[in-house]
């Protein structure tokens, strides 16, 4: 008889385990809630608050985008290796919706420009007789950025939905017909996945800096949403395979051997697109491109830059390797904490340099949206596990996912 | 992998042919070691495991095409060609390093854009390419000798298997015979994995008459 995964979380063994965890992020979410409000009070605490906002709104962004972007990849790919952790990225998929209502605060911020310099270009005092930003009014302005983010979440959430309910659909009749559909509109979103993430980060982090040009910005977002979210994918796969919650033929090293060589491929990834960014923008010296990378690689910012290539790709570039890095549990937890951490610095390297412009600075006020966003996104992601199966057994490739050897 | 079809040696006229002609061949001959031949990958995954245990060293396994899970049955370590890769693609890195440095600082000290002679941003492209090309190089050249490619023959020819292991019937090959094991022992190490098919593995030798 051949050992089954458990249906749901609550079901497990773990049952405990899992209560404890919600405790742990109900902790964490209301220690980052009372941050948020105590950061209310102060112009200068609201301000760093906004951008903070912005800082932590980012990085639960990527990590649920990136999942999305890992869904349709294997379904549009036919990959056998994923079958027995694809539900683990629809887990983080389900939550799309609510990047809406996440968002709420960033568009408040928006249509009040005068309160917190977070978008200086949705405040016409500041646009008036700047030539640039007058030229660029033309995209960059309130009403057309607000129809874009509803466009954005309007897409993801339908595409989330869509691949999390035939998948579960799929759990309960088996029915092999709807991986055919849903490997089909797979393409399709890969052109609507990549024209959303473009411009919600032109939108959302690098209008920041609105005189800017960079036109690889769009795939720098990308190439640091992939990573994390397969970071994020792999703790998840070994914290539930050391439970023995997943089905062990499901997840045996070869297939923890794909995630790792993907997590590899995407570091190298994110080095290559990074590194074209600066070194064009080095070497052609324009000044209209050149400022934003001079403020970040000289000065006290410099060190953070330098921590940013360690940490994104020369460690885990290092670390993760040979073969048996790419299997080896320990390895691989250690890589992904890295990358993560490495992510949010990531967004703090892009973000903050507009506010702190002397130097980088971590207090209080910008750790609270960080905690909170990301404590909510867990316990969403947490109460999707405890009432969906963990594992997409009425999946057609189930069987031959079983038996993936590399 | 389990619902392989198993087909018998004796329904094949074209495979007892081509152990007729090594019988009949006149040409001189030494015995190397034993050849057991099988007709599915998962008699011969088991018999890998049993070889293994039984702790012959030299030994090989030959099959139409690869056979997932074989390296493991065998027991055989990780491949060190990766250091090679390495070795030989840092070994590229320096000569990137060299040569462009090289050039732009003391050939010809041209400044440009105001930046200094040697910015060495600006020859990371190259640092990568050279990085890769000597590693693949080297790659591509450790695996040929290695594997000791580019050889004109093999024992497996004169023994009259080649046809089959390259088609639908795959093989181990115990070259121990040399190491103690007698051909009788060999023959009798294979037997027990199941193997019906097992041959002498042969080669010819070219004779002072003949010469």
């Amino acid at each position: 008889m051949r050992r089954t995964a458990v249906a749901t979380l609550d079901e497990g063994a773990a049952a405990g385990r899992v209560a404890r965890w919600h405790r742990a992020l109900l902790v964490l979410a209301g220690l980052g809630g009372l941050l948020c409000l105590a950061a209310l009070f102060g112009q200068s605490n609201r301000t760093r608050l906004a951008f903070a906002y912005l800082w932590g709104y980012a990085f639960v962004w990527t990590v649920v985008l990136g999942c999305l972007f890992f869904v349709a990849l294997q379904h549009l790919t036919r990959s056998v290796w994923s079958v027995g952790i694809r539900r683990l990225a629809e887990a983080f998929c389900a939550p799309a919706g609510w990047l809406a209502v996440g968002f709420v605060p960033l568009a408040m911020l928006a249509l009040r420009p005068g309160e917190v310099p977070l978008f200086p270009w949705a405040d016409a005092r500041y646009v008036a007789g700047d030539h640039l930003l007058e030229a660029k009014h033309a995209y960059l302005n309130v009403p057309f950025f607000l129809v874009r983010a509803a466009l954005f979440f309007g897409a993801w959430a339908a595409f989330a939905r869509f691949y999390v309910h035939r998948s579960l659909a799929m759990d309960r009749d088996a029915d092999g017909r709807r991986a055919l559909a849903l490997r089909k509109w797979s393409a399709p979103f890969m052109l609507v996945f990549a024209a959303t993430v473009t411009f919600a980060g032109v939108d959302w982090l690098m209008s920041l800096s609105p005189r800017w040009f960079s036109t690889i910005f769009g795939v720098y977002v990308f190439a640091g949403m992939v990573p994390a979210s397969l970071a994020v994918l792999t703790l998840v796969t070994l914290a539930l395979r050391r439970l023995d919650l997943l089905e062990r033929d499901l997840v045996t090293d070869d297939h923890l051997y794909s995630l790792g060589a993907l997590l590899f491929a995407f570091t190298c990834f994110w080095a290559y697109i990074a590194f074209s960014q600066y070194m064009l923008i080095w070497y052609a010296n324009v000044p209209e491109e050149s400022f934003y990378i001079f403020q970040r690689v000289t000065g006290r910012w410099a060190g953070v830059s330098v921590a940013l290539a360690l940490m994104r790709f020369a460690v885990p570039f290092l670390l993760l390797l040979s073969r048996s890095a790419k299997t080896n549990p320990r390895r691989l937890v250690i890589v992904s904490v890295l990358i993560l951490v490495g992510q949010l610095l990531d967004l703090y390297w892009l973000v903050f340099p507009e506010l702190h412009h002397e130097g980088p600075a971590l207090g209080w006020q910008e750790l609270g949206p960080p905690l909170l966003l990301t404590a909510v996104l867990g316990m969403l992601v947490l109460r999707f596990g405890r009432r969906h199966p963990l594992t997409a057994l009425g999946d057609p490739l189930v069987s031959e996912a079983r038996h993936f050897h590399l | 992998m389990a619902e392989l079809p198993t087909c018998t040696a004796s329904a094949r006229p074209e495979e007892a042919d081509a152990g007729k002609r090594v019988v009949e061949s006149e040409a001189p001959s030494r015995t190397l070691g034993a050849i057991g031949l099988y007709d599915d990958v998962n008699t011969l995954l088991a018999a890998a495991a049993r070889i293994r245990k039984a702790g012959v060293r030299k030994w090989d396994c030959h099959t139409p095409y690869p056979v997932h899970g074989l390296d493991r049955a065998m027991g055989l370590a990780d491949s060190r060609i990766p250091y090679v890769t390495l070795g030989f693609g840092f070994l590229g890195l320096l000569v990137a390093i060299a040569l462009t440095g090289g050039l732009s600082v003391f050939q010809y000290p041209i400044r440009i854009g105001g930046k200094p002679l040697f910015s060495w941003p600006a020859f990371v492209p190259i640092y990568f390419e050279l990085f890769v090309l000597f590693a693949a190089l080297a790659t591509m050249a450790s695996v040929v000798f290695f594997c000791r490619l580019g050889r004109w023959h093999s024992p497996l020819h004169d023994s009259g298997v080649m046809a089959a292991i390259t088609r639908d019937r795959f093989a181990i090959v115990l070259y121990d015979h040399e190491e103690g094991h007698s051909q009788e022992e060999l023959r009798r190490l294979l037997a027990e994995t199941g193997c019906r098919d097992i041959r002498p593995l042969i080669e010819f030798v070219e004779s002072e008459e003949h010469a």
